[in-house]
């Protein structure tokens, strides 16, 4: 089986937010982290990170900005803005009731129903 | 404030959108740089590094698209390269944008015009207080439409009203005025005063008439309408307080302008000047206020509150039948006397209704002519763009991002014809204004009703709507997507035939348009052959009013003896003779009738007794006309106040009522009621001549029942006929200095050839003619295109099949025929179906107006035929190009 699991649809808004919440980063440093964080077991289609970028840009979640990085190079910095930090903690709260549940379901055994 | 966040990155990423772009791509290309270093540091050659890093990041380009449809602004900006490259298609096809734009103008601008005036006149509220609880009583019998009412009439009608709160009255008359300006004559209406109250109107300076004004004792007042006091008197102040002199046929009065009335629609007839009762002594009289037959004023009333025009047309029948039952002497059954009560404001309108929503219905089928064509020209284009279509959806463009293509530039095309439609509407305005003034006063200055901007707005938006969705979109299937490579068209089916359907449309309509057009066509055409009975081109009538101011009757009469001496002396003057109306002009004095009896005949009991025109005229009278006398003599010295009663007859009376015997020397009387208050007597009355049928009413001549009386013995005066050598408004000065020479008060006024004067009563058909021939040309210019277009897509397609035909020994001519006669299918189901709508639309609207008269057969063949030759004119040029296609080129062009 593949060590990577699939990301769900509609996480990968969740880990970009997570990630950025850790420190303001450039695109690649969001896949790095993500991948970092999740000890390689989430795998992110790289063409597909720059879509969801641009989207939470303009929902007003996260803020660009051009800076200089580590190695001299312009690169493009994204943080969090104030509603960023806000729907971060909407659907982390989301997502553990989600997994809550989902416990529950799967440990279910047949004297309890 | 997240709103406004978005709004001001939205403006901001329209703004730099190029430069966004630029991002993009340094961001993108230091992602796969970071990555390639990475790759690189674990050990991969930097080429190999590189490429990896590319492969992983996945598809460039697509990714960017889908980055720029998150970016804000992203919907804008597409509508605005949708935008763009319409216009920019629409650029490179100037013929197409031309003929498009052109057509939808003229369909937009003509509804944009119509509705303008039909709103103007017929749904716009009058000025009137309270406009719809405005009534307007009308007393009619058979043949006569409007009787209008008596003084005993009037006092019986209203006496004990509940639905209708009062009653106002006015009559009309013609005063001439002397102290304002030039004496002349003016028409004036004589009121009560009630009157003003119950029309609602106030004044804009000085007052109106009130109750202190009415009887005989009250002083002299007189109101002048809007209209006159702006145009004639350039709204005067001075004038209010002014003491004019008022004169009618039995004295003149003065009265004081006491005020000026707001402007509003004259009904029935158009005033310069309200006055009193007491102006007018014929008002004041016994046969005016006792006589219950003699009729000759307006009613007009106000809604009770509560009351609604069912139950006042109900109460007004109850009293009035009531009233016809009291006097059974009076209303004799056999007449059938009736009253009815409208609004005032559908009485107003009732004569140009008709008349403006046949010409909505024009307009509408104009601009489904035009919508059609255009649909046709853009459907045709579509189709040739097919090959660009498909590679479009070939490369991903979905149909909802086409259609939107397809859509703004259809959004392009019709707000172009839209502002140009505006531009045109304005001046149409104008013109079918002044055309509707023929048939309601409020259409009198209408101008561009900025509302009915909104209707050319929704009709262009109809029209791309439309427009966009009528062409098929090239299926995603790709296979079929790429025929594209060969650069021949491929047309389906199915647009070929919508292609078709659209021609027919346009020929229906055109088709129904046109023989409307001819139908009005051929009515001005009879009309303008017709021979006038008698000589107009050489006669000029002259409104010499009668003046009663300071002279008896007999001075009156000399008077008017003396102007013919007189202006028979003038060089270049062949005849001159005197009368009371002129024909077609006087409406009002031409419409008069009495009832009269022969003497010695047997009257049959029940039966009505037989009824003429009545005409008062000089000695000579028929000689200016040019007319002979058939028997006996003409009026002369001998026939004045005193001498013996004579009278002349028409060959209509003679026939009927002496046939087969000799008329002159027999005596006839009048029997009419009304004669009682007109100061004409019943004696018997010797009939010495006849002479043919003149009638001066109708444009075309009928067999016309008339009776001429000498205008010396209780007849009337007030037009002078001059009969010229040569040209007889060189006349005109030389009369009026010679008229001003015996009296400097008298007017001398309208002085016209009988000719101008039947050609003016005619503009009214003219007009119809020229309006809906206007129309209908336009129509048939825009199907001309429309076929000629449909018929050119067809053989260009076809290129191929021709020079097949042809290499395969086919004659030119068969392949010219061909087309021809695909032009002339379309023509013909056109003008079959065109037969078939425009007998069904008649007979739905017979079952509602009695006033539909169904074009005769020629101006329906006379169509058709026209329809044809244009689609065949328009079937030749693409016919001639089909047969002489090259049958190697079009063979090697595949």
């Amino acid at each position: 089986m593949n060590p990577q699991a699939e990301l769900l649809p509609g996480t990968l808004d969740l880990l970009i937010l997570k990630a950025v919440s850790l420190g303001s980063l450039h695109g690649y440093g969001i896949l790095l982290r993500i991948q970092q964080i999740s000890r390689g077991t989430l795998l992110i289609e790289q063409g597909a990170l720059y879509p969801a970028l641009f989207r939470l840009v303009r929902q007003g979640y996260l803020r660009a900005s051009w800076g200089t990085s580590d190695n001299n190079r312009r690169a493009k910095y994204y943080e969090l803005t104030a509603g960023g930090r806000e729907r971060l903690r909407e659907e982390e709260d989301g997502w553990n009731r989600l997994v809550a549940a989902m416990r529950f379901v799967l440990a279910a055994d047949v004297e309890e129903t | 404030m997240r709103l406004l966040a978005y709004f001001r990155s939205l403006v901001s990423g329209f703004a730099d959108r190029g430069h966004a772009d630029g991002d993009m791509d340094e961001e993108f290309r230091a992602h796969i740089e970071r990555y390639a270093d990475d790759l690189e540091r674990s050990g991969l050659p930097r080429s190999e590094a590189e490429r990896q890093a590319r492969i992983a990041f996945g598809g460039y380009e697509r990714t960017k698209e889908e980055c720029r449809e998150e970016r804000p602004g992203f919907r804008l900006e597409s509508v605005w390269k949708d935008v763009r490259f319409g216009l920019r298609m629409l650029y490179k096809n100037p013929g197409f944008t031309a003929v498009a734009v052109v057509t939808l103008a003229l369909g937009i601008g003509a509804n944009a015009a119509i509705f303008s005036v039909v709103r103007g006149v017929l749904l716009r509220p009058l000025a009137n207080r309270d406009e719809d609880r405005l009534l307007y009583l009308r007393q009619s019998i058979p043949g006569d439409e409007d009787l209008t009412f008596s003084v005993p009439e009037i006092q019986d009608l209203g006496k004990s009203l509940k639905t209708i709160t009062e009653l106002g009255t006015l009559s009309q008359l013609d005063f001439t005025v002397v102290g304002l300006g030039e004496p002349h004559e003016i028409s004036a209406g004589v009121a009560d005063g009630n009157y003003f109250d119950v029309m609602g109107l106030k004044p804009v300076t000085g007052r109106l008439l009130n109750a202190g004004d009415d009887g005989p004792n009250a002083a002299g007042a007189a109101v002048l309408t809007y209209r006159f006091w702006t145009s004639t008197l350039h709204a005067d102040p001075s004038v209010i307080g002014k003491t004019i002199r008022l004169g009618s046929l039995e004295g003149t009065r003065s009265a004081v302008i006491v005020g000026v009335v707001e402007p509003s629609v004259p009904y029935p007839v158009e005033t310069q000047l309200i006055a009193n009762i007491v102006t007018s002594p014929h008002h004041l009289s016994a046969t005016m206020v006792q006589g219950r037959e003699h009729r000759m004023t307006e009613v007009f009333g106000r809604l009770a509150p509560g009351a609604n025009l069912e139950s006042a047309r109900a109460e007004v029948h109850t009293v009035y039948s009531a009233m016809l039952a009291a006097h059974p002497e009076v209303y004799k059954a056999s007449d059938h006397y009736q009253v009815d009560v409208t609004r005032m404001h559908d009485q107003i309108n009732s004569r140009a209704r008709t008349v403006l929503w046949v010409l909505l219905a024009a307009s509408g089928l104009l601009f489904v002519i035009a919508c059609s064509n255009v649909a046709n020209l853009f459907l045709a284009r579509t189709v040739r763009r097919e090959p660009e279509l498909a590679l479009r959806s070939a490369l991903g463009a979905s149909s909802a991002v086409l259609r939107r293509a397809l859509l703004a530039e259809a959004l392009v095309l019709c707000s172009t014809g839209l502002l140009a439609g505006v531009l045109i509407a304005a001046p149409m305005v104008k013109v079918l204004s002044r055309y509707a003034s023929r048939f309601s006063v409020r259409a009198v200055g209408l101008t561009l009703d900025s509302s009915m901007l909104w209707i050319g707005v929704a009709l262009a938006l109809v029209a791309a709507i439309f427009l966009a969705f009528v062409p098929r979109l090239p299926s995603a299937d790709a296979s079929r997507g790429f025929a594209i490579s060969s650069s021949s068209l491929r047309i389906t089916g199915g647009s070929r035939r919508r292609l078709r359907i659209f021609a027919v449309t346009q020929i229906t309509a055109s088709f129904l348009l046109l023989a409307g057009a001819g139908a009005l066509l051929r009515t001005l055409l009879v009309l303008e052959q017709t021979q006038p009975p008698f000589e107009t081109s050489h006669v000029l009538a002259v409104n010499l009013p009668v003046m009663t101011d300071g002279r008896n009757p007999q001075q009156v009469r000399d008077f008017y003896r003396d102007v013919q001496r007189r202006v028979a002396a003038l060089p270049g003057v062949e005849h001159v003779s005197s009368g009371f109306s002129v024909p077609w002009r006087d409406a009002r004095a031409l419409n008069i009738n009495f009832s009269f009896v022969i003497e010695g005949a047997p009257r049959e009991d029940g039966r009505q007794d037989p009824r003429a025109r009545f005409r008062s005229v000089s000695p000579g009278f028929f000689q200016t006309l040019g007319v002979p006398i058939l028997e006996g003599r003409d009026f002369d010295e001998r026939d004045r106040e005193g001498g013996e009663r004579v009278i002349i007859i028409s060959q209509s009376v003679a026939k009927q009522l002496f046939p087969g015997q000799d008329p002159v020397n027999r005596q006839m009387r009048w029997t009419d009621p009304v004669m009682r208050f007109i100061g004409i007597s019943f004696e018997p009355r010797r009939i010495i001549a006849v002479v043919p049928d003149l009638d001066d009413q109708e444009l075309i001549p009928l067999p016309a029942m008339t009776v001429y009386q000498p205008s010396e013995q209780e007849g009337w005066n007030g037009r002078l006929f001059v009969r010229a050598k040569n040209d007889p408004y060189a006349l005109v000065p030389t009369i009026i200095r010679e008229v001003h020479d015996m009296a400097a008060d008298q007017p001398v006024e309208r002085a016209s050839t009988l000719d101008d004067i039947r050609a003016e009563v005619m503009t009214p058909d003219r007009l119809n003619a020229v309006v809906f021939g206007g129309f209908a040309s336009l129509a048939l210019l825009i199907s001309v295109v429309g076929v000629a277009g449909v018929l050119a897509f067809s053989v260009s397609g076809r290129t191929r099949e021709f020079g097949i035909r042809l290499a395969l020994g086919a004659r030119p001519g068969h392949v010219l025929a061909n087309v021809l006669s695909e032009g002339l299918v379309i023509a013909v189901i056109g003008v079959a179906v065109g037969l078939v709508v425009g007998f069904a639309f008649a007979r739905g609207i017979a079952r509602y107006t009695a006033e539909v008269q169904l074009p005769g057969a020629l101006p329906l063949i006379l169509s058709a035929v026209l329809i044809l030759a244009a689609a065949l004119i328009a079937s030749a040029v693409p016919a001639a190009r089909a047969a002489r296609v090259d049958a190697a080129q079009a063979l090697r062009s595949e």
